[in-house]
């Protein structure tokens, strides 16, 4: 949708004409098309821009009783306090850590379960497989932990499998080390099935005659998965990559909240959890928005340089 | 609120007028916010006292509902006990109720968004940053002196009477600010460590007084009775053998008062050490529940001690040792839990600290808010709680339904105590207010077995009373302001080491080092507000 808007929006500006000018022409040309875009303007302004006013408590010392505009300036206080603190440099590489696992092996893991699922021809099979596997995906998140904590306990049934093959029981959720792995496999499990959903369309795109041409050049199954449906879906794969990069810091701090404890906060305290701990739970609302405004600011820059490093390397890109 | 209407005549598009008004009523809010003073009420004041009052009005109070109640009604109002305060005060209330876990998240949330009812339940002194002096100045609250003074004639007698409770509920500048929850005398022990007793007579041990007893006998659950957890506890940021373990070391888990009226903070006294030792040691032999850091919520607690994986831990009265005699007794009639003193390091001696709460709660006691239309009115319906009809409704029920007065005695009816589907707590929930603000009744018991009885006796025997902090000092705002910025990440570090020194995840040479780290990050100045803020309280 945005692409296409976006298209629209930009296609005078390639005339000699000066910017504005195009653009009013634009909109007399295509009157109903900007109409049909008022709605989704209005959305973002009302529910994503003005909110951001509130963003402005960052710098100062929010009370409030005294409201947004009437509480006192302290400039970049909160945001020194957050760089210099004891955990800056702890939360932020556990963020980062966490978001660059969850891109190395969650984001993967739709597409490779896509290529597997068309290479299926017993549709029965494949549809189950499919249903299965995105399932968990509509289970609630507080329930999905409940589940995780119970398989990963000490009488769970990873620990009897582990210990049927001779392993020592522990308890995962216990060991700093294993945080990491819990939460990106925990993740990986919930959310493929959704994520091939996308894939899966877009496979269906792909000419047939592709195939049929690749088949009479001599190609495998190997080979035309390769050089076919790889590069069939690969504008789609890169457009998720970089929305994927925008999010980096985002790590969901609901489900750190709901798997970590003091013994494992030392791999799983994240920017998010950690704002939510001082800013929601103790009454800091300016030190948490400070952090959270860094923590957009970096997720911008993120999404920038993706994209312009996308372009660059092949041409697809979100602008 | 006002500016919305003048917005509508414009007639923009719906969406428009509600992004505009809310940015209007976000703006203006903060003018009249400040100097919104309560308005004189329409309806002519009652004489104080007489009760029903008549009014019209609806008060609203935002206040945790009790879980057991939550079986049979999601809102107060709809319970027996609702309904009947409503008759007898003659008082409409809308009750609201956050969701059961996340009351300090909704709580922050009401105060935020500015949406007070008039009435709200919680703890004011703890759970407000700034506490009680800063709600006020802040005008989220109102200093209830005058009110009390004119309208609640049922508290202030009680205040006259009691000048220690008087102390307790006042700020240092001596401003009145909630309805208490007073505890009766029987009602400030309730917490202890709580042992198997069938398994110590078939093991021929006793139960157990000083440390190396305990070993002795946590050594025993696991060699002979298989217990994968022998001492196992609840973990909310405060592992509860607090109090138990860590106290005969002469300090405490916290801030604590020492033996020359010193506030000191326990986690960083040498003697912390050797109590980390102590259970580093138990935790290495097993005799720890292992997964004791993921024990928050009380459902694996309960496993543990209904499954004998676990023979001991420190937990709550009724709602612990209770309530697992009831559910233990019904899978193997010889489960006994009895209670244990607070251990000792050496026979005979006195437990240092141990749990002990005051008269006052600020947990479950409720302000009057700035948003009050008329605060007299709310004022009114909460003193009634202090008046002897009340505090029988609050306590006990409604007579000849819930309650019958037996030689003056107040006795729960059989109704309540002999359900066949409810336990006592249930069933009782729906009458009275377990928690709240009213006059607590020592008559009032919920203890079924003699256990309880007894366990209230032995807990009872430490110095408690000497060491463990008030809760309703009340610092300055500016203190205070310090304090929740030091505290915050104290904590956060103290209890990742304590996990980890336990755990054997951290060295226990690092002790020094980690006590080191809590100094440099300031907890000497929080020492120091909290000792001027107990100085002032013991003035008063």
């Amino acid at each position: 949708m945005t692409v296409m808007n976006q298209e629209a929006l930009t296609s005078p500006i390639g005339n000699k004409k000066p910017r504005a000018l195009g653009l009013l022409l634009d909109i007399r040309k295509n009157k109903l098309l900007y109409v049909m875009l008022l709605p989704v303007l209005l959305y973002y302004t009302v529910f994503h821009y003005a909110p951001m006013y509130g963003a402005i408590i960052a710098f100062k010392d929010y009370s409030p009783r005294l409201g947004i505009l009437g509480s006192d300036w302290v400039g970049f206080e909160h945001f020194e306090t957050f760089f210099t603190g004891a955990y800056f440099w702890r939360t932020i590489k556990n963020t980062i850590l966490i978001s660059f696992y969850e891109l190395i092996f969650g984001f993967p893991a739709p597409v490779i379960l896509a290529l597997l699922l068309n290479e299926v021809k017993h549709s029965l099979f494949k549809r189950t497989v499919q249903t299965v596997t995105y399932m968990p995906h509509f289970i609630s998140l507080v329930v999905i932990c409940g589940i995780v904590k119970d398989f990963t306990s000490r009488e769970g049934i990873i620990n009897d499998l582990m210990a049927w093959f001779g392993a020592e029981r522990s308890t995962f959720l216990l060991e700093p080390e294993f945080f990491r792995t819990v939460y990106v496999s925990s993740g990986i499990w919930q959310h493929i099935g959704w994520g091939t959903i996308i894939y899966l369309a877009a496979l269906t795109g792909i000419d047939p005659e592709q195939y049929e041409a690749a088949r009479m050049d001599g190609a495998g199954r190997w080979k035309q998965m390769l050089h076919v449906t790889i590069p069939g879906i690969m504008p789609t794969i890169v457009i998720l990559l970089i929305l994927e990069t925008g999010r980096m810091m985002n790590v969901g701090f609901e489900k750190i909240i709901l798997l970590y404890n003091p013994g494992t906060y030392e791999t799983a305290d994240v920017v998010s959890s950690y704002v939510y701990r001082v800013g929601l739970q103790d009454f800091n609302y300016s030190f948490s928005s400070a952090v959270g405004l860094f923590n957009s600011a970096v997720n911008f820059t993120l999404l920038v340089f993706s994209n312009w490093l996308s372009r660059k390397l092949n041409d697809t890109s979100l602008w | 609120m006002g500016k919305r209407s003048k917005n509508k005549s414009i007639g923009v598009a719906v969406s428009v007028v509600l992004a505009s008004t809310s940015l209007l009523a976000a703006c203006t809010s903060t003018k009249d916010g400040g100097t919104a003073s309560p308005k004189p009420s329409a309806t002519p004041a009652a004489e104080a006292g007489k009760y029903p009052v008549s009014t019209t009005e609806t008060l609203t109070s935002w206040e945790q509902i009790n879980t057991n109640l939550t079986t049979f009604v999601p809102n107060l109002a709809d319970s027996p006990f609702g309904k009947q305060l409503e008759k007898e005060t003659g008082i409409k209330v809308k009750y609201s109720h956050p969701a059961d876990g996340q009351s300090k998240e909704q709580f922050n949330l009401l105060i935020a968004s500015n949406n007070l009812t008039d009435v709200i339940e919680y703890d004011w002194n703890n759970s407000y940053p700034g506490g009680p002096e800063k709600a006020v100045s802040d005008k989220v609250i109102v200093p209830l002196n005058e009110l009390i003074d004119k309208h609640a004639p049922n508290l202030k007698k009680l205040l006259q009477q009691d000048k220690e409770l008087d102390k307790m509920l006042k700020t240092d500048s001596g401003k009145y600010y909630v309805f208490p929850m007073i505890r009766p005398d029987n009602g400030l022990v309730f917490r202890g460590p709580m042992i198997r007793k069938d398994w110590l007579d078939e093991l021929q041990l006793p139960v157990p007084t000083t440390i190396d007893e305990w070993y002795t006998v946590l050594k025993a659950f696991k060699e002979k009775k298989n217990a994968s957890a022998p001492f196992t506890a609840q973990y909310t940021n405060e592992l509860n053998i607090q109090d138990a373990f860590i106290g005969a070391f002469k300090t405490a888990n916290r801030y604590y008062i020492d033996d020359q009226g010193k506030v000191k903070y326990g986690p960083i006294d040498p003697q912390f050490k050797d109590a980390l030792t102590l259970l580093r040691k138990w935790y290495q032999e097993g005799l720890i529940d292992r997964d004791f850091a993921l024990n928050t919520d009380s459902k694996s607690l309960d496993n543990k001690m209904l499954s004998s994986a676990s023979g001991a831990t420190v937990g709550l009265l009724s709602g612990g040792m209770g309530r697992w005699m009831d559910s233990g007794k019904k899978q193997d009639p010889k489960f006994q839990l009895v209670a244990a003193p607070y251990p000792t390091l050496k026979k005979g001696e006195r437990a240092f600290i141990g749990q002990r709460d005051f008269k006052f709660n600020p947990a479950a006691s409720k302000a009057v808010t700035a948003a009050a239309k008329n605060p007299e009115l709310a004022v009114k319906w909460l003193d009634y709680a202090y008046s002897e009809k009340g505090a029988l409704l609050f306590n006990f029920g409604i007579e000849g339904e819930s309650y019958t007065m037996e030689n003056g005695k107040p006795t729960f009816a059989d109704k309540i105590t002999k359900d066949p589907k409810y336990n006592l707590q249930q069933m009782v929930s729906q009458y009275t207010k377990p928690n709240g603000p009213f006059l607590g009744d020592s008559r009032k018991s919920f203890n079924t077995y003699k256990e309880q009885d007894e366990a209230i006796q032995i807990w009872e025997q430490t110095d408690a009373g000497k060491h463990v902090m008030p809760m309703f000092i009340t610092p300055t705002v500016e203190e205070s302001k310090e304090v929740a910025k030091i505290n915050t990440a104290i904590s956060s570090y103290k209890e990742e080491m304590f996990v980890k020194f336990i755990m054997g995840k951290e060295p226990i040479d690092k002790f020094d080092e980690y006590v080191q780290r809590i100094k440099t990050m300031g907890s000497d100045k929080v020492v120091k507000i909290y000792q001027d803020a107990y100085d002032r309280y013991n003035k008063r």
